[in-house]
């Protein structure tokens, strides 16, 4: 019986020690249906940004890289700007996450992030400079872009892909099924999320 | 860095560079001078990538198949993508143009490496990507016509950032006659077979996914992965089943590999994907598909060999006679024995055999159930039963029944027992009965005493699960038939008295604990309404017994009306029983965890990865509300004050799971540790050194595990 102990013992190390390294992650990932990690960011006008300030509103956050294909995509065909239109006219926050680490692809100043706003006709409610990745990791973000919808009562609703079709190509938006809209519908009428979990597609966030 | 889609410019194969405006000459060349290009390929060459379609012959026979490959040769520190990208990117896609009548095989995929990105990961290729592709000549192609083939490649190739980038793909086929197009093989051959040895070998079948408490993990036998193996990464198929940055953990044990997994975003009950190995310099990759396995196929579990799992459930049988509960029905079948020592050998012979076959009929039932549930996908474990608040009631009836029968009060449980058989001949059901019965009330108590025999036996095919089940049947099986069959020892059994029936009554209150027991275990699962029910309906029972008894011996409406009185009283006692809400508890917190002693916090297992990975020392007890063990040992040792102190002192996370009722996610956790049910408690004095301590606790023992060094 020792010996089997002790082989078990010496079994169980490995597993656990590789539990403990990877609790951090594990523990980390946000899970569609339980409360949306908390943040804690600025945005390009200096205004804070936490999670409180979502109470009440279904918003969405938006991982975003103006030099990434797959993000060019979806602003080049003019389908992101819609999609950040037609939430605001549903009354729906849109905050636009830049995780971007200083002197990495897609790092902007506020001033820059304003201006990529203006000259693409972008209608995010605010652009969040999230330069130490803090806000990107507590989500497990992973792409851009990588969408999360927010619920009124702070659960996440949805996390994955705007759509899916995982291509850079903007040919293929037209018969895309587009998750996010897809999302937005189901909550603004109260149904549950059809889709909650998709796959994410497009460069990686740098952290 | 531009990001515009950049289609390179063309260069036709060998070596002449044309500048792009020039571009349309060369595809004219290529139109007007087919057969100046028989023995060519084209090249598309853009910023990070040289992109060609290739042939392992460029000389082919018609009806011939032979293998086309996409190559990428790749600026060093970019890379493009496997089927599965990984977190981010977008394989390589071709789009064909070929003429009538002739099929190309899909894209397949040599196996990847692993790309990190930050704390992301990729499946990919750097340097070189070679895609073979099949293709089959078509039987009636001309011989001395030129086969063109056209594709359309798209591919995204990546170092931090991405570049989508794409071109047309030209290779012109030369077909001859079979005998000159052996001769020939292309310059491209040693490529593709080089791509050949990466593609996907013979799938590894029986590998097998298991929950664990903090992930997942894959097992995949070892005999069929290549011996001695240095390295092995596991790449998911698709996008959300594993987490792909996270480490693999690996351990080969028990003939079996062994990785650690992190669930993705959308896992599933399968995993499929491709193992890579690597063994003495040789890296092969391994298609795997894992079923979920049931709870129970544990790292401890494997450690104990079939022969001693059977020992151990033949031991624990042995040891079950003994039980308080099993004790007073044997005591008097085996004292009514010894009152027929005059019976023929052939009787006491058919007597225990039906004995024996009762308690084994119940087990293999009780197995049959297990692996039925296990098959069905069903966490369940070893003293699941226990878990259905309808069956504790009616354990708690029965074993009222069984105490007023002992006590005398009614005679019907005793002719199940046997007690009221006059000799051997009319007891051949009985034996047959009694044996169920043994087996039936002593199959709660296995638990503590089988839970090592019966984890394993939960891990195994259903072949060998049954054997080690029936083994512990056996075992309770056998003292009995042993004093059957072996007349001189049950003549050393003291001689039937009037004794025996101050005996019998005393057993009557064994039972009467039990079933006060049984309903305390209700009270904790379905809340006073629960045993309110319960007990109305042991008090409609005993009446309607006590009018069954009445009838007897009566005749016309005074019998009527007493088999009126017991049939109503046992109908109303069972429907009260039955209808017991399953697992819906009056108060949310579990009531185990409630009970006195140092601060538990209930056990969930991101609450133990949390505390673990904070580097505090966590004691994870895992009770029930039924098992006996469980609560000796909360009262000897773990509500010791002197436990509570030393819990304290070392700022301990004391982890209560309490498995009363059905919980997947402490089902997982004894799986984890190769065991089935409850008692288990787990000290990790260190995140990576955790200990499992004894079933039976003592103040001492545990104390001196608390208090030992932080680890070894």
């Amino acid at each position: 019986m020792t010996q089997i102990q002790r082989r078990l013992t010496q079994a169980l190390q490995g597993l656990v020690i590789a539990a403990a390294a990877l609790g951090g992650i594990a523990q980390a990932d946000p899970q569609v249906g339980k409360p949306a990690p908390a943040f804690s960011v600025s945005d390009t006008t200096g205004k804070t940004w936490t999670l409180k300030d979502l109470a009440g509103r279904t918003a969405v956050l938006e991982w975003t890289n103006h030099d990434c294909p797959f993000v060019r995509k979806h602003y080049g065909a003019g389908n992101m700007q819609a999609l950040q239109k037609e939430a605001a006219g549903q009354g729906v926050l849109w905050l636009s996450v830049i995780s971007s680490a200083p002197g990495k692809q897609g790092h902007v100043s506020p001033a820059e992030a304003d201006a990529l706003t203006k000259s693409r006709g972008a209608a995010p409610t605010a652009v969040l400079l999230d330069e130490t990745g803090a806000m990107g990791r507590a989500y497990a973000a992973r792409t851009t872009p990588h969408l999360y919808i927010v619920g009124p009562d702070g659960t996440l609703s949805y996390m994955g892909g705007i759509d899916d079709r995982a291509t850079p190509d903007p040919a293929d938006i037209p018969g895309a099924k587009p998750y996010v809209r897809a999302a937005l519908a189901d909550l603004a009428a109260g149904r549950p999320v059809a889709e909650a979990v998709t796959r994410p597609y497009g460069c990686s966030v740098k952290y | 860095m531009p990001a515009h889609r950049a289609i390179g410019p063309v260069i036709v194969s060998p070596g002449c560079r044309l500048e792009r405006p020039t571009l349309l000459a060369a595809l004219l060349l290529l139109v007007m001078l087919p057969a100046a290009l028989a023995w060519g390929d084209a090249e598309v060459r853009t910023d990070k990538v040289t992109a060609r379609l290739v042939a392992e012959r460029t000389r082919v026979a018609p009806g011939e198949s032979l293998d086309l490959a996409l190559v990428l040769n790749l600026r060093p520190g970019w890379h493009t993508y496997w089927r599965n990208p990984g977190d981010s990117g977008e394989p390589p896609r071709l789009v064909w143009d070929l003429p009538e009548g002739v099929e190309v095989g899909p894209m397949r995929w040599p196996y990847p490496s692993l790309i990190r990105v930050g704390p992301l990961a990729n499946y990919g290729y750097s340097e070189q990507a070679v895609h073979p592709i099949a293709l089959s000549v078509p039987a009636d192609w001309p011989v001395g016509q030129a086969l063109p083939l056209r594709a359309r490649a798209d591919w995204l190739v990546c170092e931090e950032h991405c570049i989508p980038e794409g071109g047309d793909l030209d290779l012109t086929l030369e077909v001859v006659t079979p005998a000159d197009g052996a001769q020939d093989s292309g310059t491209a051959a040693p490529e593709i077979a080089k791509a050949r040895t990466r593609l996907p070998q013979d799938p590894i079948a029986g590998a097998t996914l298991i929950r664990t408490g903090t992930g997942i993990r894959l097992q995949v036998p070892a005999a069929d992965l290549p011996e001695g193996f240095n390295s092995a990464w596991f790449f998911s198929d698709r996008w959300g089943q594993i987490d792909h940055a996270a480490p693999q953990p690996r351990r080969l044990e028990g003939g079996q590999l062994r990785l650690d997994l992190i669930p993705g975003s959308a896992p599933q009950a399968n995993l499929s994907g491709l193992l890579v190995v690597e063994a003495g310099g040789v890296t092969r990759g391994y298609p795997v598909e894992a079923a979920s396995a049931p709870a129970g196929t544990g790292v401890a579990a494997a450690d104990l060999g079939l022969p001693l799992a059977l020992l151990f459930a033949l031991v624990g049988g042995l040891i079950l006679n003994l039980m308080p509960c099993v004790f007073p029905i044997l005591a008097m079948k085996a004292l009514s024995l010894a009152g027929q020592g005059g019976a023929n050998r052939r009787d006491r012979t058919l007597h225990a055999l039906a004995y024996a076959g009762g308690v084994l009929t119940f087990f293999a039932l009780i197995a049959a159930l297990l692996l039925g549930l296990r098959a069905g996908g069903q966490a369940v474990g070893w003293g699941f039963q226990l878990q259905y608040p309808p069956f504790v009631a009616l354990m708690a009836y029965l074993f009222l029944v069984l105490g007023l029968s002992l006590a005398g009060a009614v005679t019907l449980g005793a002719r199940v027992m046997g007690l009221a058989a006059a000799g051997p001949t009319t007891g051949v059901g009985g034996a047959f009965a009694t044996g169920a019965l043994a087996a039936l009330v002593a199959a709660p108590c296995t638990a503590p005493f089988m839970g090592a025999a019966l984890g394993y036996a939960a891990t195994l095919a259903w072949p060998a699960a049954l054997a080690v089940i029936l083994c512990l049947g056996l075992g309770l099986a056998l003292p009995f038939v042993v004093l059957s069959l072996v007349p001189a020892l049950a003549r050393r059994l003291p001689r039937p008295g009037p004794w025996m029936d101050g005996l019998k009554q005393f057993l009557a209150y064994p039972m009467f604990a039990t079933a006060a027991w049984l309903v305390w275990v209700l009270s904790v699962q379905v809340g006073p309404p629960g045993v309110a029910a319960v007990l109305a309906g042991m008090v409609l029972l005993a009446l309607g017994l006590w009018a069954w008894e009445g009838a007897r011996g009566r005749s016309g409406r005074q019998r009527g009306l007493g088999l009126g009185v017991a049939w109503a009283g046992v109908g109303l006692a069972l429907g009260l029983g039955l209808t017991l809400g399953t697992g819906t508890p009056g108060p949310d917190a579990p009531a185990v965890a409630r009970t006195t002693g140092p601060a538990a916090e209930p056990f969930s297992a991101g609450r133990l990865a949390q505390a673990l990975g904070e580097g505090r020392p966590v004691l994870v007890n895992m009770t029930a509300a039924w098992c006996i063990t469980c609560l000796v040992n909360e009262r000897v040792a773990l509500e010791r004050p002197a436990v509570a102190e030393a819990l304290a002192r070392r700022g301990v996370l004391y982890l209560k799971g309490d498995w009363t009722r059905r919980d997947p996610a402490i089902t997982t956790y004894l799986a984890e540790f190769g065991r089935n049910g409850v008692p288990l408690y787990v000290w990790y004095p260190r995140p990576d050194a955790p200990q499992v301590l004894p079933q039976i606790l003592t103040e001492g023992g545990l104390l001196a595990a608390l208090e030992g060094p932080r680890g070894e």
